[in-house]
């Protein structure tokens, strides 16, 4: 084969249908005769000598390093839409040094300009007295919090973060499509797309002298930091995040990590004497500044929305007493306004008297008379949308509306019109994005990123930023769940001219805190990966019976499969499962759902979730290999779902084991012993130990007949991994004393109960302690629980009731053991995570009425 | 008029608080229709946290917030106020000018913002076609605006039925205008949709009334409650109270506490407790004549 051909194919193909095409679009591409722009002709020479194929394995290679990193995001209220892979075009979006020179110097007097107005929205509204902004366009708007006014952080400088949404429309100039003055997402997912690409494509982005982005993220922790009120040497900084379920918390995740931030949630926050208190394990630690990506009225819900679970009670007292820096401040929404925009060119003259230079994207506000009926007359060329946004209201196009449903819009507008805006549709430019092994043309708009220097008063916009392409050529959606793909945004030029932030020190060396919910996790964590592992050795042990019973017909004959199976019902307490007889006849069924059902709590694949579902939830405190390996483990219990055949679900089984424990043997080899070690552990051993008295219980409690009872000791040593241990020690037939001695006494053998115990009564003496009596009463019980197992004689606990056969005496001590350990797991909730309440509610208020 | 007003809000929680957080409106303030002679605002168990703040519309109001455990707050807010006859007494409606004029002047960028904000709609405030045409019967082609007012708050008091319990906070103004049935405060917010939903400015007021027993019966304590009403701007006069519940033109058996867009910018107690179990709530309101 000729691979010459393959390489011009797939740059001229392009070009080819390009020049045909006659497009609708501006493309940053080429020019209307078909000719290559000069800041594009260097990249497709690249893509070109690449080829075909090779291009092919880079674009696996972006996919695979992104999976690698845990880049994904989640969809709302959509179960199966947690932790989606985040999905990078291979080639980039490209801007010209002219070009960017207009972008940037647009976006730094349109933040400016913004700025300068939101310091007079909260201040004197002089902009408002004087009509250069009508009031209604701020008065009516959800995001003007009269809670705020007059409210100032010191500085010129009110706005901190910006975003502008730009797009290039069909006369080749950029737009302005939104601004996000609240709380702007995407800058995390912009750091790791250029991580991948820099990975993929290192000869290109250096042949092509692309602008670095780091320094904007120095800026905005460099201000960040100086903006505490108090405690300037070494402020406590945290990353609010809705939680784990936010769309974007990958993001969450990795932003507070790369900027050394405590991400917490708003329950891990509360409020006293004025101040805002991080509750962390060592016990409340004040809060200087929060970066906030919980929306405005979400943040406390006495004063805004009042069924806000997501913020912290009481803050904005604390904001009004200068205690707790906000960023964005409260109320900066106020400015994601598309009615604003129509007003804007206008006011840069008569506030920086200066053109503007990004225009924004022609807007009417119905407010104004005149305006109205332009967007009356033009309806159907235009969208429609409100001045602000919130769940309720979308946008709509004119043209989508038949008669009857445009009338009722006019009529809508007409009751309210200053809520509305007709905006004329921009049909964004197009970029060639790399799908399916062919270069094909994608609209797309481009978020970049502003942040506020503090030092000088200046605004510093990072030179690239996230670029989204739609699905389909000619749909202007570019969100994740319409199938829109992000690219990475090459500013070409050089980085000489930027200065460069030092972020001091002792900025660098904040202590790190363990707020007290994502220890719980930490805990939970360490109880379910045990848990997990401990089923999935049971399930293989059960299975390979399974497929070795001699009477594949009458399987309730088989004893020792049968006490396995009622010891997996019994573990699992999805009873009565095996232990109703029908159920035991035709096991498979049950045996199944117990293995794969999510929705059962306590099943196997519901112990996997809760697993994952915690380690999500403390990513930002996980290495990237771990992150490699719950990838491969919720890919694993994913295809368990939907496993129907017990071949399979062996397979995957024999998968998920080795996954789980390279997910345990990284911890040993890379985790800091540090509290979140500790905690971990306690709960391994807590749910190891509290596991084998309960498997033990269940089914060593009865006597049987020597010879089963060698073959039950010998499932029992498998799934305990103490077989070869046992081999190796007695160097006899399996027996019962021995057996149990192993399990329970042998300080050794890092599976028997008595040094899982120890582990437990080791790491607890390791966790901080304010006050000795609770901390002490755990250890009492763990005292009492190892004196248990130590003073007990295997060779007693074998004796059964002579009538029944039961084995009292192992009975009882396990059923204490489960007892104490139950109450240590209790008591360590209790003394760790719970020194402060986090549920609230609204006290009943009276109506007036009289 | 002089009075003393006690407001005294209880609250049982059946497991207890570690942590409040609230806020009150109940301390009224001075202008020219009322003096405050004294206020005092007694909370128990002693707040660790109290700060006296005034909000957008100038209003007093205190935040507060207890940190350590408890099972029962009492807020008791008593205060001594004097209050004048109002100036509007004496207007004579037929000669204000028509409302359209008023509606006009309004528009202007040279009316205040703090007078615009009250003619937009708020939470509580919605505009709706059915409740404008209400409006518009009394509010006829060039009617002097006073006049169109007392007779909306006439009608008002007329076609309603005060049902104390049929309506609570979360009830609609369709709900309320459907049934013709509220308490004050439905009262007050349906007027104010009336006026705002034709463009006049109007405002919510929170306060309290003097009750009179019926003849010959003496008065019993805590009978009262916080009362709500609606104040109109009139260009040139000023804000000027209606009281649909009455079908008054306030006067001076009105104490006034806060005013806002409505009910959710001043609601007289409001808080969030950290505890897991229920809670009883018992308000009383005592508003005696003294002087």
């Amino acid at each position: 084969m000729n691979s010459q051909i393959t390489k011009e194919d797939l740059i001229s193909s392009f070009l080819n249908k390009r020049v045909k095409n006659n497009s609708l679009y501006f493309d940053e591409i080429t020019s209307p005769d078909g000719s290559v722009l000069p800041h594009w002709q260097r990249l497709l020479d690249s893509y070109n000598k690449l080829g075909k194929n090779a291009m092919d394995e880079r674009e696996l290679e972006v996919e695979r390093q992104l999976k690698e990193n845990g880049v994904t995001y989640n969809i709302y209220g959509d179960p199966n839409g947690m932790n989606r892979p985040w999905a990078l075009d291979a080639v980039p979006m490209v801007f010209s040094e002219e070009d960017w020179k207009v972008v940037e110097s647009g976006l730094k007097q349109r933040t400016t300009l913004l700025n300068h107005i939101l310091k007079d929205i909260y201040g004197h509204r002089t902009l408002i007295r004087s009509g250069h902004i009508p009031f209604e366009l701020i008065y009516n708007h959800q995001g003007f919090l009269r809670q705020v006014d007059k409210l100032e952080i010191p500085g010129e400088q009110q706005l901190i973060q910006y975003s502008a949404d730009l797009a290039r429309g069909p006369n080749g100039k950029m737009w302005v499509l939104h601004d996000r003055t609240d709380a702007p997402s995407g800058a995390g997912y912009t750091f790791e797309n250029r991580v991948a690409m820099t990975r993929v494509f290192p000869e290109m982005i250096r042949e092509n002298q692309i602008r670095k982005i780091n320094t904007y993220y120095q800026t905005l922790k460099k201000t960040i930091t100086n903006l505490a009120w108090q405690n300037k040497e070494e402020p406590r900084v945290v990353f609010l995040s809705p939680g784990s379920e936010n769309e974007a918390y990958f993001e969450h995740a990795y932003l507070s990590s790369l900027m050394g931030f405590t991400l917490v949630s708003g329950a891990d926050l509360t409020v006293s004497d004025g101040y805002v208190w991080l509750k962390t394990i060592k016990g409340l630690k004040k809060v200087d500044v929060i970066v906030r990506r919980v929306d405005d009225v979400f943040c406390d819900p006495l004063e805004f929305k009042m069924n806000s679970q997501l913020g912290v009670v009481g803050l904005m007292e604390s904001i009004r007493q200068n205690k707790v820096m906000v960023i964005n401040p409260l109320g900066s929404r106020i400015l994601e306004n598309p009615g604003l925009m129509a007003f804007l060119p206008k006011l840069c003259k008569h506030i920086l008297g200066e053109d503007l230079i990004l225009p924004s994207v022609a807007t009417w506000w119905c407010g104004q008379e005149s305006a109205k009926q332009y967007v009356f007359d033009n309806i159907t060329k235009l969208i429609i949308r409100k001045i602000y946004r919130d769940n309720t209201n979308r946008s709509v196009y004119g043209s989508a509306l038949d008669n009857k449903q445009l009338e009722a819009l006019k009529d809508e507008i007409n009751t309210r019109p200053y809520l509305y805006v007709g905006q004329e549709t921009v049909n964004f430019s197009t970029t060639p994005s790399y799908i399916d092994g062919k270069f094909e043309s994608r609209n797309a708009v481009f978020r970049s990123y502003v942040v506020a220097d503090t030092a000088d008063n200046s605004y510093q916009v990072m030179p690239g930023g996230l670029t989204r392409s739609s699905a389909q050529e000619g749909t202007f959606i570019v969100s994740n769940q319409s199938g829109g793909i992000s690219k990475d945004t090459w500013v070409l030029g050089s980085d000489k001219h930027v200065k460069k932030d030092i972020v001091p020190h002792a900025i660098l060396q904040t202590e790190n805190v363990l707020p007290s919910s994502t220890a719980e996790k930490l805990f939970w964590l360490g109880r379910y990966v045990e848990r997990s592992i401990f089923l999935v050795r049971l399930a293989r042990v059960i299975i390979k019976k399974y497929y070795e019973t001699e009477d594949n017909l009458n399987v309730e004959k088989d004893i020792v499969l049968c006490a396995l199976l009622k010891a997996f019902s019994n573990i699992t307490l999805l009873l009565p499962g095996f232990e109703d007889k029908k159920t035991l006849i035709s096991p498979e069924k049950e045996l199944i759902s117990i293995i794969t059902d999510v929705t059962k709590t306590g099943s196997l694949n519901h112990s996997l979730q809760a697993f994952l579902r915690n380690a999500y939830a403390v990513r930002d405190r996980l290495g990237l290999d771990t992150w490699r390996i719950l990838d491969n483990i919720s890919e694993e219990s994913n295809q368990l779902k939907n496993s129907t055949r017990i071949n399979e679900i062996s397979h995957i089984l024999d998968g998920l084991i080795i996954r789980l424990m390279a997910y345990h043997g990284l911890g040993v080899d890379t985790m800091t012993r540090d509290i979140s070690w500790n905690l971990q552990g306690v709960g391994r051993y807590l749910e190891s130990s509290s596991m084998t008295c309960t498997f033990l219980k269940n089914i060593l409690s009865k006597e049987i007949n020597t010879e089963t009872e060698k073959s039950l000791l010998e499932c029992v040593l498998i799934n305990n991994e103490s077989l070869i241990t046992y081999r190796y020690m007695y160097r006899s037939t399996i027996e019962f004393t021995n057996a149990l001695s192993l399990l329970m006494l042998n300080e050794l053998n890092p599976r028997s109960l008595v040094y899982q115990i120890s582990q437990i009564e080791k790491r607890v003496s390791h966790l901080p302690s304010n006050s000795n009596s609770q901390l002490g009463l755990i250890q009492k019980k763990l005292l009492e629980a190892t004196t248990l197992v130590r003073l007990s004689d295997p060779a007693i606990l074998k004796i059964g009731n002579k009538k029944s056969g039961r084995r009292m005496d192992l009975l009882v001590l396990m059923e204490k053991l489960e007892l104490l350990l139950g109450e240590t797991s209790g008591l360590i909730i209790n003394r760790f995570f719970n020194h402060t309440e986090s549920t609230y509610g609204f006290v009943s208020t009276k109506i007036p009425e009289i | 008029m002089m009075y003393e007003v006690k407001h005294k809000t209880v609250y049982k929680y059946q497991s207890p608080v570690s942590l409040c957080h609230n806020i009150v409106f109940q301390v009224g303030a001075n202008n020219s229709l009322q003096e405050i002679n004294s206020s005092i605002c007694t909370i128990d168990p002693e707040p660790n946290y109290m700060m006296e703040r005034e909000d957008f519309f100038e209003n007093k109001y205190l935040y507060f917030s207890v940190q350590k455990v408890h099972k029962n707050l009492i807020v008791e807010s008593i205060s001594q106020i004097t209050v004048d006859q109002p100036f509007w007494l004496d207007i004579i409606p037929s000669e204000t000018p028509t409302w359209e004029s008023v509606v006009k002047s309004l528009r202007s960028i040279d009316t205040s913002n703090d007078i615009r904000q009250f003619y937009l709609e708020s939470p509580y405030v919605t505009f709706l076609k059915d409740i404008r045409a209400y409006a518009l019967k009394s509010f006829t082609p060039n009617r002097p605006i006073m006049e169109a007012m007392l007779e909306l708050n006439n009608r008002i008091y007329s076609d309603f039925t005060f049902t104390p319990g049929f309506t609570e906070i979360s009830t609609p103004l369709e709900e309320v205008f459907k049934h013709k049935k509220g308490v004050c405060q439905d009262y007050a917010h349906f007027g104010l949709a009336c006026v705002r939903s034709i463009g006049l400015s109007a405002r919510y007021v929170s306060g309290y009334i003097e009750t009179i027993p019926p003849p010959g019966k003496p008065k019993l304590a805590g009978a009262d409650a916080s009362h709500a009403w609606m104040s109109l701007y009139i260009p040139n006069v000023g804000w000027v109270e209606f009281d649909a519940t009455n079908n008054l033109l306030v006067a001076d058996q009105h104490i006034r506490v806060a005013k806002g867009r409505d009910f959710s910018d001043v609601v007289p107690l409001k808080g969030i407790v950290y505890s897991g179990g229920g809670q009883h709530m018992d308000v009383t309101v005592d508003v005696t004549r003294i002087g």
